[in-house]
């Protein structure tokens, strides 16, 4: 009975293996085609259809080379267990070359700080995300088509599907940029800070005689305004510092006296700082600790074994001792009792015991009459 | 041909399989040693205790021969760039793996089979192994951390730190290494002589 209780457990634990998909935990942002090229998620066999809602909101008119933002709001997905989302902004659905950057786009800022046109982002239990592309519009005008797709996993997923939506196509309309429109640099993109580096954040601009920056802390309303310098069309943003998972997002204003431009919110992407560590290091410090923690358990056990010269077990004295048994009490030794023994003249051959106050015939010296 | 991540992913199944081996029979025989009662004496007994003595040397021998093999292969995988505190932390728990490891078989050679009649030194070897498959398999896991994102460490009450790492100035991880290796001279050549244990 027992023996096939264990087997079922066996069995159960080989079969729940099953429930483990291929890259549950995401690949990361990416520069990616449609379905990533047609690869897995494209393979009507391994996928299915989303059940959730993607809209996406962007200004249908654009004036070529400046900022312009694309937000995507994703909502009411079935999830999987680690609420993983894969958003990808795409030109077209072709399968290759669906990059927007193929397309003549040039992406300042991803959600997440990158410049990626495939973000993964962990959704909120409300279960609706909204992510927003900040892109330099091409500089050949003319009618561009956004587009956007999701994925994701779903719990529980026995199939290992990779559910999917897809928007219909955004269109935009690329008009030539005014004369003398300020705006972004169009080789510009945001730094990125490390985390609690509160040195000025650089934009560069062109057409620009003054740049104004506002900045929030996400979820904030009410926005501060940065002190700003310039060197030329370098300009340097005193923004705070990013601690922990505090994002801070700003907006600059680029003017030059006959326009003035607000361009989209941006976020300040933020990294840790550098790892100090390197590889032999790392090798070094573990055999150190390796060689400690080996000398400290040998020597532990050459303490607990049974060792010759042991204290513990030589046990000599103890047994010398037991196997002399002490004398019992009031038992005196010879030497004692004949040295306690007085001589008499009177009495030759007798010695006198004080303690217990009789004559005692002298060995040595025995009475006459041997008595 | 195949990648040196493939190849360390085979090391390291290797690695933790005879080590997860090896691991249950140590405990088992501490167990037996010092519970003899346990099971209705049957863990105790001297067949059980002969084969689950032998397996768990040959498991640790195993899996601290292929134990340098899957190190290098993963850091051959990493590019030999250590560039997170995850990454730092796999080889500093393989090395910790290793002196756990280590320590066991020595303790075994040294003292033969008989250790297990003893029990403090029973309790030893048994803590010993305990800790060493702690070691590896948070070595392990750190692994899947870095490919997968997840591990199965994920769902268990026991994770220890592996986010953020200490490390050390190399001069002073040189040090460390000099006490180290001064600490097992000192050990094997002036400390009291480790004797095999006659059996019964």
């Amino acid at each position: 009975m027992r023996s096939r209780t264990t087997v079922l457990i066996v069995i159960a634990l080989l079969f729940a293996t099953s429930a483990s998909v291929a890259n549950p935990g995401g690949e990361g942002d990416a520069d990616r085609d449609y379905t990533c090229g047609g690869s897995c998620h494209g393979d009507p066999a391994l996928s299915s259809p989303s059940d959730g809602i993607v809209t996406v909101s962007v200004d249908p008119l654009a004036f070529s080379g400046t900022a312009m933002a694309v937000h995507v709001t994703a909502s009411g997905m079935s999830l999987s267990g680690n609420r993983l989302l894969g958003v990808f902004l795409l030109s077209s659905v072709s399968g290759n070359d669906d990059h927007p950057e193929d397309h003549g786009w040039n992406i300042l800022q991803d959600p997440n700080g990158g410049t990626r046109n495939y973000v993964e982002i962990v959704v909120p239990p409300s279960g609706s995300v909204t992510l927003t592309w900040v892109m330099l519009a091409p500089e050949q005008s003319g009618i561009q088509t956004l587009f956007t797709e999701i994925h994701h996993g779903s719990n529980p997923n026995s199939n290992n599907w990779a559910y999917s939506a897809f928007t219909r196509g955004y269109v935009v309309d690329v008009q030539p940029v005014p004369e003398n429109l300020p705006g972004f640099a169009f080789d510009w993109t945001p730094e990125t800070r490390v985390t609690g580096d509160d040195s000025p954040t650089v934009i560069r601009t062109r057409n620009t005689t003054s740049v104004s920056v506002q900045w929030m802390l996400e979820g904030e309303w009410v926005p501060h305004d940065a002190e700003v310098t310039s060197e030329g069309d370098e300009w340097h943003a005193m923004l705070p510092a990013t601690i922990g998972d505090t994002r801070i997002q700003y907006q600059v204003t680029t003017s030059n006296g006959d326009f003035s431009i607000v361009q989209p919110w941006l976020t300040v992407a933020t990294e840790p700082a550098a790892f100090d560590g390197e590889i032999w290091g790392a090798r070094m410090q573990a055999l150190a600790f390796g060689l400690l923690v080996m000398a400290f358990l040998l020597s532990l056990q050459a303490r607990l074994s049974p060792w010759e010269g042991r204290p513990e077990i030589n046990h000599t004295e103890e047994v010398e001792a037991a196997e002399t048994p002490p004398e019992p009490p009031g038992l005196e030794s010879a030497d004692d009792y004949w040295s306690r023994l007085i001589p008499s003249e009177d009495n030759p051959g007798w010695l006198w015991d004080p303690v217990e106050e009789e004559w005692v015939a002298d060995p040595n010296n025995p009475p006459e009459g041997g008595e | 041909m195949f990648g040196a991540a493939t190849f360390h992913a085979a090391m390291a199944e290797v690695v933790v399989g005879s080590m997860m081996l090896a691991t249950l029979c140590a405990v088992g025989c501490a167990i037996a040693t010092i519970f003899p009662n346990i099971a209705g004496g049957r863990l105790s007994s001297e067949r059980v205790m002969v084969t689950m003595d032998k397996a768990s040397i040959a498991g640790a021998l195993l899996g601290l021969v292929f134990m340098p093999i899957a190190a290098l292969s993963g850091s051959f995988a990493a590019d030999n760039v250590v560039n997170n505190a995850l990454l730092y932390n796999k080889f500093v728990y393989t090395g910790l793996a290793f002196g756990f490891w280590a320590s066991f078989v020595i303790g075994r050679v040294r003292l033969g089979p008989g250790v297990w009649q003893h029990r403090s030194l029973s309790a030893l070897q048994g803590a010993t192994a305990a800790m060493a498959m702690l070691m590896t398999t948070m070595a392990s896991s750190i692994g899947g951390k870095l490919v997968r994102g997840e591990s199965l460490f994920d769902i268990m009450p026991i994770w220890l730190p592996s986010d953020s790492a200490t490390v050390l100035n190399p001069i002073l991880s040189a040090v460390l290494l000099l006490v180290g290796i001064a600490a097992l001279v000192v050990v094997f050549r002036l400390g009291p002589r480790a004797e095999r244990i006659s059996l019964d």
